[in-house]
């Protein structure tokens, strides 16, 4: 459940406020088994071919952004997961073209989950050795190491307590062994915990903090305010970070703001690893205007830009380099927070009735039209288990979602059930709305605070920073914002627990950085939702979660519009695979010149 | 002069002290992202934050945080560290000065090199055609906004995605001391581009300054003495004209250094405003604190190098 798709919607966002509204999806054809359909001739992640490609030659990547963190123990951004997932080997990982199975990684197969769902059992492979200057074998040890140090406050990993809080001990942790980690032997690890929670914390195994970290190398780094391990790293995976002899990477393979260099990890080996890993060396170039970029790339040889693209390029690349641009579905929920617990929006019929009311073809419009969204019908996106389950597409078949382009008549009636007998809002109540700058949000915003007013709502409209919209006003209850219209939630892993759990979950409302914005607290889908956390295995936990996702539909909860899908872009003689999982951002370890 | 010059450092000292102030109290107090949760991510538990606030000295007061960082900055040069890279702030400034220098100096040397013999020629030959052509042009790269002229030229100029490939395109800076030869056609579209609008600016300005000149009693006085017209118009006339060219000059450069955002942005060029920019987008006060500081001295020394230069410029200005 992750920023990391948040983000990529927001620059997508930036990127196709204008001019794609005429790029539709007429004429499409359906790309593998994705429920998603894409125009003919564009890629999708799971239509790239995964081997056969040539071995050899460098990739240039073109980024406008820089990285967040390349620590494994901090990463958690998209941009951050294309350095992470090319030189860090997690536990688990997924192949490009799927978002719904995790395969062994590090760990040389499927974890062992106990009778009681309290104790996971991995074996790690033999043989993987670490980058220079630490070179030795990877050990359980360094697999326990990497997730401990997720607890340490100079690490401060963001998802540490959200997904491993069930691991015995680690709610005290502080960076040190705790009993919820052991490792009986030099290939094993056991995770021990305190309630049936396996599934999830075994499908948050392929985040990169269960990639190995040597603590021999690492601890002294860790122990700085805050750790400097990033800028020291070694790598597991088939290629690293250029570094010196002592493994410093800040200033050689990696300059903030401006380049890094992967080169060839020496350490590595194929006969561990199932990427092929034809690249010899990546250079990814930081900054620049994303229009000079985009038709760099397009234009140039052995380019890929590895972040949404401007609107300008994605229409350019659909008219004159169609095969050249990859569209990725899965690229997270965007949709209006109302405040389930006080105002008008606590009464469901007025949720209804702005669901109803809301022309949700508008706001997709603004955001790129059909080609880079799909309306958005319910909370499980596509790719994620439970999506068809929930409804696929169409959705649950309730009236006020059965009309996209909205309907005045059906609100009223919502309205009128509420007790406003004219079909509009008569109370004396001023929203609080707070939407963010920049486009489409902005557009977005305009779009739904109209809508409001047509409920006969009186509005206090505001548009602030996304990053001050969450931190200041809409992840702190307190504030007690009606309507916020430009949320986005997307899952750290294909697990429907992670798309819905966070932003719907009553036991999640905190003080700050709260994540469930409309503080939706209702008793029955809470228990639910604990029931399906505990369950085990992909389809029952697809249809525990799907069958949550119909009654936050039932609810109103929020209010759903858009699925996004990611367009992104390389030049002719690239043959680049996109990771599904990752919004469609290319894959260095799969990715090939031709 | 010896004491004017140390009282002008003095009060330069003074203005950076207040402009690091007002910065720092600036990031903190307006509703800006909060560092802590931005570097946190958006799934952190509210401890996760505290915890990051904590190790970044968040928690403590506006005033503690203040006097550490004044300390650090004026005692140690310590401009602190990057809250993402943790990258020490004064070798991320000094990585990218390089760059943002040579941006600079060498749009300004091709300003003055384009817009003073304009000027001067207009001013000369004023209502010629020459004279005409020149200020209509001045006028219209005026009004080009920076970042739009660079696009452009890299559509028309570029030799990536240029109709005529001329110029190596953006992203194509390497520093000087890499190679010198790269370095200098990496920057020639920049600084074309940064040049344009301030060469017609600058134009404009010895136009008027030289035609006020050219109509002084000593200047009449030097032709009578019988030097020739050249002699009068470069020693007499631009000499005098140019006293307040420098003062904008030194201010403009000072100014670039800190602040050639777009032209760093649309060219890809890794200089002290693009820094400056991410460091803003991402919350990350140390560096924009740093950058902002480092803006501050550049105007600051700026100043103070025009007051002497003025003195050496012009034998009038004295000072006690």
């Amino acid at each position: 459940m992750s920023q990391v798709r948040m983000f990529a919607s927001a620059a997508l966002a930036g990127a196709l406020a204008l001019g794609l509204a005429a790029c539709g999806s007429s004429g499409s054809s359906v790309s593998g088994a994705s429920p998603i359909k894409v125009p003919k001739g564009i890629q999708t992640p799971q239509t790239q071919a995964q081997s056969g490609g040539k071995h050899g030659g460098t990739l240039t990547v073109l980024n406008q952004t820089d990285f967040e963190h390349i620590d494994p123990g901090q990463a958690y951004f998209n941009i951050d997961y294309e350095v992470v997932h090319a030189t860090q080997r997690p536990l688990y990982s997924y192949k490009p073209n799927t978002f719904a199975a995790p395969s062994p990684d590090m760990a040389s197969g499927p974890g062992q989950i106990s009778a009681d769902g309290k104790t996971i059992t991995i074996q790690i492979r033999h043989g993987v050795h670490f980058s220079p200057p630490v070179n030795r074998e990877v050990t359980s040890a360094d697999v326990a190491y990497a997730i401990e140090r997720g607890a340490n406050a100079n690490v401060a990993n963001p998802y540490f307590l959200s997904y491993f809080s069930s691991l015995v001990g680690a709610s005290k942790a502080t960076g040190g062994p705790f009993p919820g980690l052991t490792t009986p032997d030099r290939y094993t690890i056991v995770l021990h915990l305190t309630e049936p929670r396996a599934q999830i914390v075994l499908d948050a195994l392929v985040l990169p903090l269960s990639a190995p970290v040597p603590e021999e190398f690492a601890k002294p780094l860790d122990a700085k305010k805050p750790t400097e391990y990033g800028n020291y790293q070694v790598a597991t995976g088939p290629y690293m970070l250029e570094s010196d002899g002592a493994g410093k990477v800040l200033g050689i393979g990696y300059q903030p703001g401006k380049s890094a260099t992967l080169v060839r990890n020496p350490n590595w080996s194929a006969s561990t690893d199932s990427r092929p890993a034809y690249l010899d060396q990546i250079d990814v170039k930081i900054g620049g205007d994303t229009t000079v970029i985009g038709r760099q790339v397009l234009e140039g040889s052995g380019m890929v830009q590895n972040e949404a693209p401007a609107q300008s390029i994605v229409k350019l690349a659909y008219e004159k380099f169609r095969s050249q641009l990859e569209i990725s579905p899965g690229a997270g929920d965007h949709y209006i927070a109302v405040d389930n617990k006080q105002g008008p929006f606590a009464d469901i019929n007025v949720r209804k009735a702005f669901w109803a009311a809301l022309d949700r073809t508008a706001l997709n419009k603004a955001r790129g039209g059909a080609l880079v969204t799909n309306v958005m019908t319910h909370f499980i996106y596509p790719e994620i288990p439970g999506f068809e389950a929930a409804g696929g597409l169409a959705g649950p078949q309730v009236d006020y979602n059965d009309y996209p382009q909205g309907n005045a008549v059906l609100a009223a009636k919502y309205m009128k059930l509420a007790g406003y007998p004219s079909g509009k809002y008569t109370g004396s109540k001023t929203l609080q709305v707070v939407g963010s700058t920049g486009s489409p949000s902005a557009e977005d915003a305009e779009i739904v605070n109209q809508t409001l007013k047509n409920l006969g709502f009186q509005t206090k409209f505001n548009l602030v920073d996304s990053s001050v919209m969450y931190s200041k006003y809409c992840g702190v209850p307190a504030e007690a914002i009606d309507v916020c219209p430009n949320v986005a939630w997307g899952a750290d892993f294909g697990d429907p627990q992670a798309v819905l759990d966070v932003p719907f979950n009553g036991k999640n409302i905190v003080s700050t950085a709260n994540n469930n914005w409309g503080l939706v607290n209702n008793p029955e889908i809470n228990k639910a939702m604990d029931a399906a956390e505990s369950i085990v295995g992909t389809q029952a936990r697809a249809a525990a979660w799907a069958s949550i996702d119909r009654k936050l539909v039932a609810q109103a909860v929020a209010i759903p519009f858009d699925w996004d899908k990611q367009p992104n872009i390389e030049s002719s003689n690239v043959a680049g695979v996109g990771d599904l999982w990752d919004s469609g951002e290319w894959d260095y370890s799969y990715t090939s010149l031709k | 002069m010896t004491r004017y010059i140390i009282r002008r450092i003095l009060w330069g000292v003074l203005l950076l002290i207040a402009v690091t102030a007002l910065t720092f109290v600036l990031f903190r107090i307006l509703p800006t992202g909060d560092p802590a949760r931005l570097r946190a991510g958006r799934n952190a538990s509210p401890q996760v934050i505290a915890e990051i606030r904590h190790n970044l000295g968040l928690d403590k007061s506006l005033l503690a945080q203040f006097w550490i960082y004044m300390k650090e900055v004026f005692l140690h040069f310590n401009l602190g560290f990057s809250y993402y890279s943790s990258a020490p702030v004064r070798s991320l400034i000094a990585n990218r000065l390089g760059a943002t220098v040579s941006l600079a100096v060498g749009a300004s040397i091709v300003w003055l090199g384009i817009g003073l013999p304009i000027g001067i020629v207009s001013a000369l030959r004023r209502r010629s055609l020459l004279d005409r052509a020149s200020m209509g042009s001045a006028l219209v790269l005026v009004s080009a906004p920076e970042y739009w002229l660079g696009l452009i030229a890299l559509y028309l100029f570029a030799a990536d995605i240029g109709k005529v490939k001329i110029f190596p395109g953006a992203g194509s800076y390497v520093g000087l001391t890499s190679d010198p030869w790269k370095w200098f056609t990496s920057l020639l579209l920049p600084w074309l581009v940064l040049a344009a609008g301030s060469a017609a600016i600058y134009a404009r300005l010895m136009r008027s300054s030289l035609t006020e000149t050219m109509g002084e009693d000593y200047i009449r006085t030097a032709r009578a003495k019988g030097l020739s017209e050249r002699r009068v118009v470069m020693r007499h006339g631009v000499r005098a004209a140019i006293n307040p060219i420098m003062t904008i000059l030194a201010l403009d450069i000072a100014t670039l250094l800190g602040s050639a955002v777009l032209v760093e942005t649309v060219f890809d060029i890794p200089g002290i405003g693009r820094l400056n920019y991410d460091a803003i987008t991402h919350s990350d006060f140390p560096i924009v604190q740093g950058t902002v500081l480092l803006g501050a001295l550049f105007i600051v020394v700026a100043n103070i190098l025009v007051d002497i230069a003025y003195a050496y410029l012009d034998p009038r200005v004295r000072y006690s």
